[in-house]
């Protein structure tokens, strides 16, 4: 056994003995939390050691029935290992007080965390079809008893649950149906059956083979039109979970794209890839922008998520494209940098939804215009958050920033590859990923500024206080991988090239990013802003002191103190992009102004309403949803509730059978 | 845009010549602002009689700013304070914060009468004085309202020019 098996291994066994103890102990908060960071550690441990090249297989037959359950670690899937595992460490941290603070100590829940970890390290672990369909499923559960968790906090929670239940299982159809085509076509199950059949597949099995799979794992991405479910779920789930949720578990549906795309069907054709690339920059662009105009904290951390996965399905897209042209540096240029771009987005995600947790653990609020004031009574989660929200913004000290800039110089290297599909799509492409690195700027400086700084604007923003050293410790975790993400890429960028050259490999290609780990130091580039911002400080402090100083009173038009009502609200930051984008989001705005009794020219009250309505999900979902709700109610008329009725009906559909095997027979 | 062009160059110019340069003294820390005073102007509580005639003053007929005076949106900005009316309850200390808000050296030009003795609202509910009572004085416009002429005399006496 080598050290990637020893570390599934222990994976596996730690997160059932923290299940099963979270189901007897009575102090199980703790040991969940504990015993959940040290499975996420495990995995870390598993998956890293994969990516060094120790990769293992093992095959347990008498496990599950017909098939049983085959594992295998292959650099790829000990990626997202590692990534899912590190997640869980700061996760299950953080989780040991959060959970004790809120009402979240029942006993199912707390058996569904390690449950869902274990889960999601062995997704990219399975090595045939059924062992990844019950991870799947049993990773969609668990994550769903989480994310209903905390239901009594009112309908809403319920409303997503059954959101996610819902979607997460049509995804988890469309995938079996997928899979089951292929499976068809291949000897028995295992991926490499699968793997062998991907080359000798008739284009159109194989395409609808990757259709199929495209929608189902697309859709536990949060990837438009399969995004409904994630800006509800994520956030209503309880904080760590949404931690879980939105940078481990979605990234899974990427893992499943690459597998089945690339890895077991070969590569295919140019038209998937677009398509892939078209979902990956319409995501992208359209989250950000709901993340632009949302208010609540957690809802736009869940959009921008929606957003990361577009970028990571644009650098996945560019390489299925150029792979089909034949350029297999630049394939493995743009799966590096997607894969980059998961690995950071796991990092600061995780941190962004750890600090909106402790937000709303201290203030009971996601809204952001309720918040604001919290840099003096909560320092270190305004740290943590404006970090996360500087590797966000895709700014040069910044984590997105590297892969972004390695996804940008991939599409830019891409046009004179490939032929008049690729000279229209990667413009778009690049027009698409600049849009949205501005957008994310924007509306990751509206959820720190206008949530941590200025005066607060309610009062238990004002009564915050900070988290315990738990929590703190756990967004810590987070934190330290943010800043070495940012500042030493090179000490990952192999790890992902290895993976990267795991999936992207058809042929014999070296994988050696010469240009890209040249021309990428952020070290430096952090440094030489640091130096900047130290000189010009320098030099303005001693361009003030030698002028005399007077202390004077911010000028407030000499009305009196500033109030919390003067600043901007998130709605009013948001505001011009509103205007900008009126055509694409097309909010719905009301405006009522009452009037004096006394007199129609004096105002009492202006009340400003203003909702940003999914545009997609309306033209999308609601005709889907109008209609079962109509053949439900046509459904209802048969049942009437008359019992002969129903004896009638039994009657009919058995004589009705029995005349059918009649005739046919 | 063409008809535009013919209007200007059919009306020409309507400045009217600029009077000689007033008599009086001159305070002393107008000398130091060379010439250029930016004026922040400050409705202390008037009846905006004098505000209409400081727009007038501005206006292209008496033409204030070619001798050096202009008005600016902050007193951050601005090197003189213009107050007009009364100064009210309510304004004193607004006034007395737009005051302190002036970069020094800075000075107050109080225009019309109220400003200088609370004219015909001496003695109201809700006056709280004049605008000496509340900051210091340098130059008084006399008048209710003072004509343009009038406060562009006054504001020459800060420009020197």
């Amino acid at each position: 056994m080598n050290l990637a098996a020893t570390g599934m291994a222990a994976v596996v066994a730690i997160g059932l003995v923290t299940a099963l103890l979270a189901a007897v102990v009575p102090a199980r908060s703790a040991v969940v939390g504990v015993g959940t960071a040290v499975t996420g550690a495990a995995a870390v441990v598993a998956g890293a050691a994969a990516l060094a090249g120790g990769s293992f297989s093992v095959v347990l037959p008498e496990v599950l029935p017909l098939s049983g359950v085959a594992l295998t670690l292959d650099p790829l899937g000990g990626l997202f290992v590692a990534v899912t595992g590190g997640v869980a460490v700061a996760a299950g941290i953080y989780a040991m007080s959060y959970v004790d603070s809120l009402d979240l100590r029942t006993r199912g829940v707390q058996v569904a965390l390690p449950l869902f970890v274990v889960a999601m390290a062995l997704v990219p672990a399975a090595a045939n079809v059924s062992t990844l369909l019950v991870c799947w499923e049993l990773m969609a559960l668990a994550s769903l008893v989480l994310v209903v968790a905390e239901h009594r906090r009112g309908p809403r929670v319920a409303s997503a649950g059954r959101w996610y239940a819902v979607m997460t299982h049509l995804g988890f159809v469309s995938v079996l149906i997928g899979l089951m085509v292929f499976v068809a076509h291949a000897p028995d199950d295992s991926f490499a059956a699968l793997r062998e059949a991907g080359g000798r597949l008739s284009p159109a099995v194989a395409g609808v083979v990757f259709v199929a799979t495209l929608a189902g794992f697309t859709s536990k991405a949060g990837i438009v039109p399969l995004h409904a479910w994630l800006p509800r779920a994520h956030p209503e789930a309880p904080s760590h979970v949404s931690a879980l949720m939105s940078a481990a578990m979605v990234n899974l549906g990427v893992y499943g794209v690459v597998r089945v795309g690339v890895d077991l069907l070969g590569g295919g054709t140019a038209w998937w890839w677009l398509l892939v690339l078209a979902l990956g920059a319409v995501s992208a662009v359209y989250g950000i922008l709901q993340a632009a105009m949302s208010s609540d904290l957690k809802r736009l951390l869940g959009q921008s998520t929606t957003e990361n996965m577009g970028l990571v399905l644009v650098g996945i897209g560019a390489a299925g494209l150029f792979a089909s042209s034949g350029e297999h540096t630049l394939a493995a240029l743009a799966l590096t940098a997607a894969l980059l771009h998961v690995v950071g987005h796991a990092a600061f995600k995780t941190l962004l939804f750890l600090a909106a947790g402790s937000v709303l653990h201290a203030t009971g609020s996601r809204d952001l215009d309720a918040l604001g004031g919290l840099r003096p009574v909560m320092p270190v989660t305004t740290a943590a958050f404006g970090l996360g929200a500087l590797a966000a913004s895709a700014l040069p000290p910044g984590t997105a920033f590297v892969s972004e800039w390695l996804l940008l110089q991939a599409l830019i290297h891409g046009l004179p590859a490939g032929g008049v599909a690729a000279a229209i799509a990667m413009p778009v492409a690049v027009a698409a990923v600049a849009l949205t690195a501005g957008l994310a700027v924007a509306t990751f400086v509206k959820a720190f500024g206008v949530g941590f700084l200025a005066k607060p604007r309610s009062g238990a923003a004002a009564d915050a206080h900070e988290s315990p050293f738990t929590m703190l410790a756990g967004m810590g975790v987070a934190a330290v991988v943010c800043v070495v993400l940012a500042l030493w890429p090179a000490g990952v960028l192999p790890a992902v090239q290895a993976a990267a050259g795991g999936a992207a490999v058809s042929g014999d290609v070296t994988l050696r990013l010469s240009q890209a780990t040249g021309a990428l130091s952020p070290l430096l580039l952090t440094l030489g802003l640091l130096a900047a911002v130290v000189v010009v400080a320098g030099v303005v402090r001693a361009a003030v002191a030698r002028r005399a100083r007077r202390e004077a009173r911010l000028w407030d038009c000499g009305g009196g103190p500033m109030s919390a009502r003067m600043e901007y609200t998130a709605t009013s930051f948001a505001e011009p992009l509103q205007r900008v984008f009126d055509d694409v989001v097309q909010p719905e705005l009301d405006v009522d102004v009452s009037h004096h009794q006394e007199s129609r020219y004096l105002v009492q009250a202006v009340e400003y309403r203003r909702k940003v309505p999914d545009r997609i999900e309306r033209r999308l979902y609601e005709p889907v949803l109008n209609a079962i709700t109509a053949w439900g109610g046509a459904g209802r008329r048969l049942a009437s509730g008359s019992v002969h009725r129903y004896l009638g009906y039994g009657f009919y559909v058995v004589c009705g059978a029995l005349i059918l095997l009649a005739v046919t027979r | 845009m063409l008809s535009l062009w013919r209007k200007i160059r059919r009306t020409g110019r309507v400045a009217e010549p600029p009077p000689p340069l007033p008599e009086g003294e001159r305070p002393e820390r107008a000398a130091l602002l060379g010439g250029s005073v930016q004026i922040r102007h400050v409705d202390a509580g008037s009846c905006n009689g004098c505000e209409i005639e400081i727009g007038s003053a501005f206006g292209p007929v008496h033409d204030g700013e070619r001798y050096g005076a202009r008005l600016v949106a902050s007193p951050r900005h601005a090197d003189a304070l213009l107050v007009t009316g009364v100064v009210t309850r309510n304004m004193a200390e607004p006034l007395r914060r737009t005051f302190d808000a002036v970069p020094a050296p800075k000075l107050v030009v109080a225009v019309g009468d109220c400003a200088r003795n609370c004219g015909v609202f001496a003695g109201a509910y809700g006056v709280a004085g004049a605008v000496r009572d509340v900051v210091p004085v340098d130059v008084e416009i006399h008048g209710c309202p003072p004509r343009p002429e009038a406060i562009v005399e006054g504001l020459r006496k800060l420009t020197g020019r």
